[in-house]
């Protein structure tokens, strides 16, 4: 009885300390880490490959008026996954290492990006190929049949 | 014995019963057969071929052949190969001859078949609602094609808000209800104990409380490259082993491989998940026996791996790296120096560890000769992973079924004769070195090459299919795809390994103490998740008396108190 408590000491003991004093002392994640997304407005181009691979849905597309397009990500959905990352033509989003994500406000966790789109001046709607969707070549993406395409 | 015997043998005893035969990958037979035979049928394989019983898979065919297809999936583990019995009955009178009567293990696919398919199994044993909620009205059969994902339920009448029919407790017995949370198990479940005194007589279970329908997600929502991640989330600890699972099956029914190097990819990081797994669950062992020092040094131990795995795939958890195709990361050779140094740490704390475990007293007297599950039993209600190597069973999906890289470098499976909570202490314990082993085996191996298959179709027919096995920490996890039209599987069956291990636990519990359910049900691998209370009523009177979570866990550290003093 005595005995196995004191290999159990021992065992601690030689241990030593490991707990980090975490949060005093940042602790900055290693590799190619998988955190908070951030998106960079001036690159997007509003072409919805994101949004047609997220598991989730957690981003959405709305065409508010024809030639405006509106990419919002809630991200208090997102699984963190960076298949958007991937697919993105433009690498406009990229995966940050930022994971203290906790908020009293959900808006901190939305991303609103609002495109411009050119419009062909006769019909008023916005041009044919060669678009950015064509551009998503990455191996594996293929938009869902017989769904609209954004 | 290879397919074209048992195929023939079958043809030789069924006769024209046997409606039609496919094999599209070699050891994969799905023998379609006429409803009469197919009780005769289960049972032929599983006595004269030996074969075990894994899942059955509902599918809703009204729509191109009229009809139900009731899928039971058995597998030949000597021989490598999947067998799927295939009964097709009418689609607008449901009903099939239920094989449970004999075949136990077949009890909670078949209630699961009624329940979500409305295909009643006749002379069903036990046929009460097993996954639905009491009050879902009867006629609503979620996973058939006419109810629409993310459809409600029709409000239930009066009649079906009565309770649920739950089992009279023995003469002489008292109800202990433990839930609807259960404490050591991973899932909100429902355990009602029948008690003489301190002995356990019977028990009785309702659970499914947290069922997401991911299934119909699966086949109604999402497309095949969307599953893997969404797979990932069946299980908090385990999630690796799903995704692998869809991708490797879903791979299989579209009629290709991931290359060589992205296989071993997913046996590295699966070698991983489960020594982050087995170290996880140590410590709860640990922790629920008393022995809380076991619970820190064993997660001491657990987070550098934690952290390794971060550096691989981004994330300390769900890793995120499988795709049908292949890894979405790769495994550099600068990241050899780190895995190896982490899995060696681990490999020389863990044999010390192993052997000061093996030499305590203390810890046989509570783990030795309870909770027995005699290699009998746990052979017919088709336990699985060290839930059954622990009873001397030789059963490891990764030597009977190759998958990832495990047809090159193969896996020791690890077996121990206890049949008792001691005997899946020590599997556990020694699979640990054993992942270890594979993992440096692994590295050494791995072959150079491309990570994402370029035979992706570009087209992927429907009325394809595949069924994989992968051996997760706990047992055996099971996925069947069937292709379907719009990019997404028509159906996408998923059992995971606690699934089949529950079902052994009124025959594990039977004739033991209050004190010693924790542990046996722990000893099947649980999470430590739901923490809430139970109630004890007496049967006779009626009256109740609640114990919570903090009181049983206490009666299971005085036990091994009580121990240590002797
Ligand atoms: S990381 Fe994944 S879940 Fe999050 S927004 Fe991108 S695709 Fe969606
Ligand atoms: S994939 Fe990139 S460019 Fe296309 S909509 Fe999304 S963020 Fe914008």
């Amino acid at each position: 009885m005595i005995i196995s408590k004191l290999k159990e000491a021992l065992i601690c003991f030689k241990a030593g300390r490991v707990t980090l004093p975490y949060p005093f002392q940042p602790h900055e994640p290693e590799g190619d880490f998988r955190g908070q997304l951030v998106v960079d407005v001036e690159k997007c181009v509003g072409c919805g490959g994101c949004a047609e691979v997220c598991p989730p849905r957690c981003i959405e597309i709305s065409d508010p008026s024809h030639d405006k397009r509106v990419i919002e990500f809630f991200l208090e959905r997102c699984t963190y996954c960076a298949r958007c990352v991937e697919v993105c033509p433009e690498d406009a989003i990229t995966a940050s290492k930022e994971y203290e994500t906790a908020t009293n406000d959900r808006n901190d966790m939305h991303i609103r990006v609002e495109v411009f789109m050119s419009t062909c001046r006769r019909c008023g709607r916005c041009y044919e190929p060669p678009t950015p969707l064509d551009r998503l070549t990455v191996t594996g993406f293929r938009p869902p049949v017989g769904e609209e395409q954004p | 014995m290879t397919t074209a015997e048992l195929i023939r043998r079958l043809r030789e005893s069924f006769g024209p019963a046997i409606r039609s035969v496919a094999e599209p990958v070699a050891g994969k037979v799905r023998v379609a057969v006429a409803p009469e035979v197919v009780v005769r049928a289960a049972k032929a394989l599983t006595q004269e071929y030996d074969a075990r019983f894994l899942i059955t898979a509902g599918i809703d065919s009204r729509e191109e052949r009229g009809c139900f297809d009731v899928d039971h999936i058995f597998s030949l583990d000597n021989d490598n190969i999947f067998v799927i019995l295939r009964a097709s009955v009418p689609g607008d009178s449901p009903k099939v001859a239920a094989i449970t009567p004999e075949i136990p293990a077949a009890g909670w696919a078949e209630r699961e078949l009624q329940d979500l398919f409305g295909v009643k199994a006749e002379g069903h044993p036990d046929p009460r609602r097993l996954i639905l909620p009491d009050d879902w009205p009867d006629g609503v059969y979620p996973l058939r094609k006419d109810v629409k994902y993310g459809d409600w339920p029709p409000v239930g009448d009066e009649t079906t808000d009565a309770p649920y029919p739950f089992k009279q407790a023995p003469e002489g017995t008292s109800t202990v209800v433990v839930g609807p949370f259960f404490p050591v198990l991973e899932e909100p479940v429902q355990l009602r104990l029948f008690v003489d005194g301190e002995r356990v007589v019977d028990c009785d279970y309702r659970g499914f409380y947290n069922h997401r329908g991911i299934e119909k997600m699966g086949d109604s929502e999402l497309s095949y490259n969307e599953i893997p991640f969404i797979a990932e989330r069946i299980c908090g600890i385990c999630g690796f082993i799903h995704s692998s699972c869809y991708c490797e099956t879903a791979e299989e029914a579209m009629g290709f491989r991931a290359p060589r190097r992205a296989r071993y990819i997913r046996g590295i990081m699966l070698e991983l998940e489960r020594l982050e797994s087995h170290l996880l669950w140590t410590g709860i062992a640990g922790h629920i026996l008393g022995f809380d020092t076991v619970l820190m040094q064993t997660w001491r131990m657990r987070e550098p791996l934690m952290w390794l795995c971060e550096k691989i795939s981004g994330n300390r958890k769900t890793y995120g790296m499988n795709i049908v195709g292949g890894v979405r990361r790769d495994i550099p050779k600068e990241l050899h120096p780190d895995i190896l140094g982490v899995v060696d740490k681990i490999e020389q704390e863990w044999s010390q560890l192993v052997n000061a475990v093996e030499g305590d007293t203390t810890l046989r007297a509570r783990l030795v000769g309870v909770g027995m599950l005699p290699e009998a039993t746990a052979r017919a209600i088709a336990v699985v992973g060290p839930t059954a190597r622990g009873s001397d069973l030789h059963i490891d999906a990764r030597a009977d079924h190759p998958y990832a890289a495990y047809d090159e470098v193969p896996a020791k499976v690890i077996t121990h004769p206890g049949c008792d909570n001691w005997g899946r202490v020590l599997v556990r314990l020694l699979e640990t070195l054993e992942s270890v082993r594979w993992i440096r085996e692994a590295l050494k191996q791995m072959p150079d090459g491309p990570i994402l298959s370029d035979e992706i179709p570009e087209e992927i027919p429907s009325g394809q299919w595949g069924a994989c096995t992968i051996e997760a920490p706990r047992g055996e996890a099971i996925h069947y795809v069937l292709t379907g039209g719009d990019n997404r599987p028509a159906r996408w069956r998923v059992r995971a390994p606690t699934y089949a291990n529950l079902q052994a636990l009124p025959s594990m519990i039977k004739n033991e103490t209050i004190a010693d359910v924790p542990i046996t049900l722990g000893s099947m691998d649980p999470c430590f998740s739901c923490t809430e209370r139970v109630e004890v009523i007496n049967a006779r009177s009626g009256e109740s008396d609640v114990i919570n979570h903090e009181e049983l866990l206490a009666r299971s550290r005085a036990a091994t108190e009580r121990l240590r003093r002797r």
